[in-house]
């Protein structure tokens, strides 16, 4: 590791207490050493030497294996007849370029079914909290917020000739003790 | 120059038929082509299909001629069942031909495995 370290910092000639060290893997990109030995095929989506299955990029830009030895026989017989590959070699084939189906790729992951539950759970949670406070928190409700007060309210409003222009004792029919039809 | 760079739908299907019926195509082209095409709006043409699976085949690449077809029926969207049939019978004898299978001969229509969510592994 610490060797690697060194080559990776410089190409040049370190000195370290007087013994001379030369790098001798100098120009070794990383992306080759990360891919092994699979094949570069293609630019990828973003021209790095990197694998990953996209419906947008279908075409990554490394294989998927290494040509192993359990490979060699059926690319060698890739390069013959495609008609006499059986389904079992064609999707062996397959899988050696890549690793999911498009079809894999976009099967549903049903991660929505966990997105409802949580948020259904995180609701009745809040609704859990509005019960307590309302129970344990908050002074009762203010007695002009029942309904015989609030008559009496308005009944006063009516009586002092609140707004009578446009409002509330416009539309109140004094003669008749009602409110104005219509 | 805007007039000349103008290129009609006949002329767009020509140039990727032709480029990739180009005798030393590689397979780094055909996927840079693939994703241009990809790339636009549309649904390949049959005939640029054939060309494509006609140069994998010079490559000697089958996985390539499968994500093709994968890739050309994803393109079809929602309109899948319409499309993708049309296709398929156009290109009946390039297939053939060469002995390509389709994505639902080989059972990937659907989703054959399962893959462990790398966020789930540890």
């Amino acid at each position: 590791m610490a060797a690697s370290l060194l080559s990776r910092s410089s190409g040049r000639v370190v000195s370290l207490g007087g013994r001379r060290h030369v790098s001798t893997t100098a120009s070794v990109s990383s992306a080759v050493s990360k891919i092994g030995s699979r094949e570069v095929v293609g630019h990828g989506f973003n021209g790095e030497a990197s694998y990953m299955d996209r419906a947008d990029y279908p075409f990554p830009a490394v294989r998927f294996r290494e040509p192993s030895a359990e490979f060699k026989a059926l690319l060698a017989k890739e390069k013959g007849d495609w008609k006499n590959l059986s389904v079992e070699e064609k999707k062996a084939l397959y899988r050696f370029s890549f690793c999911q189906t498009i079809a894999e790729l976009k099967a549903p992951t049903g991660e929505w079914k966990f997105c409802i539950g949580f948020g259904l759970f995180l609701s009745s949670f809040a609704i859990w909290i509005y019960i307590w406070m309302k129970r344990c928190v908050y002074s009762p409700m203010p007695e002009s917020t029942t309904l015989e007060n609030k008559q009496a309210q308005l009944r006063r409003m009516i009586d002092m000739r609140i707004d009578p222009i446009d409002g509330v004792s416009s539309r109140w029919d004094y003669e008749n003790d009602r409110w104005k039809s219509s | 120059m805007s007039a000349s760079t103008h290129e009609t739908d006949e002329e767009f299907d020509a140039r990727f038929e032709s480029y990739f019926n180009r005798k030393d195509i590689d397979g780094w082209e055909i996927r840079k082509a693939m994703h241009d095409l990809l790339s636009e709006d549309l649904v390949p043409e049959p005939r640029i299909i054939s060309a494509a699976l006609q140069a994998c085949r010079r490559v000697n690449d089958f996985a390539l001629c499968v994500r093709i077809l994968e890739s050309v029926r994803n393109k079809c969207g929602n309109r899948v069942n319409e499309i993708y049939p049309y296709v398929i019978q156009e290109i009946r004898p390039t297939l053939d031909t060469l002995g390509i299978s389709t994505p639902e001969e080989l059972g990937y229509d659907k989703p054959e495995l399962a893959m462990e969510d790398v966020y789930e592994i540890h």
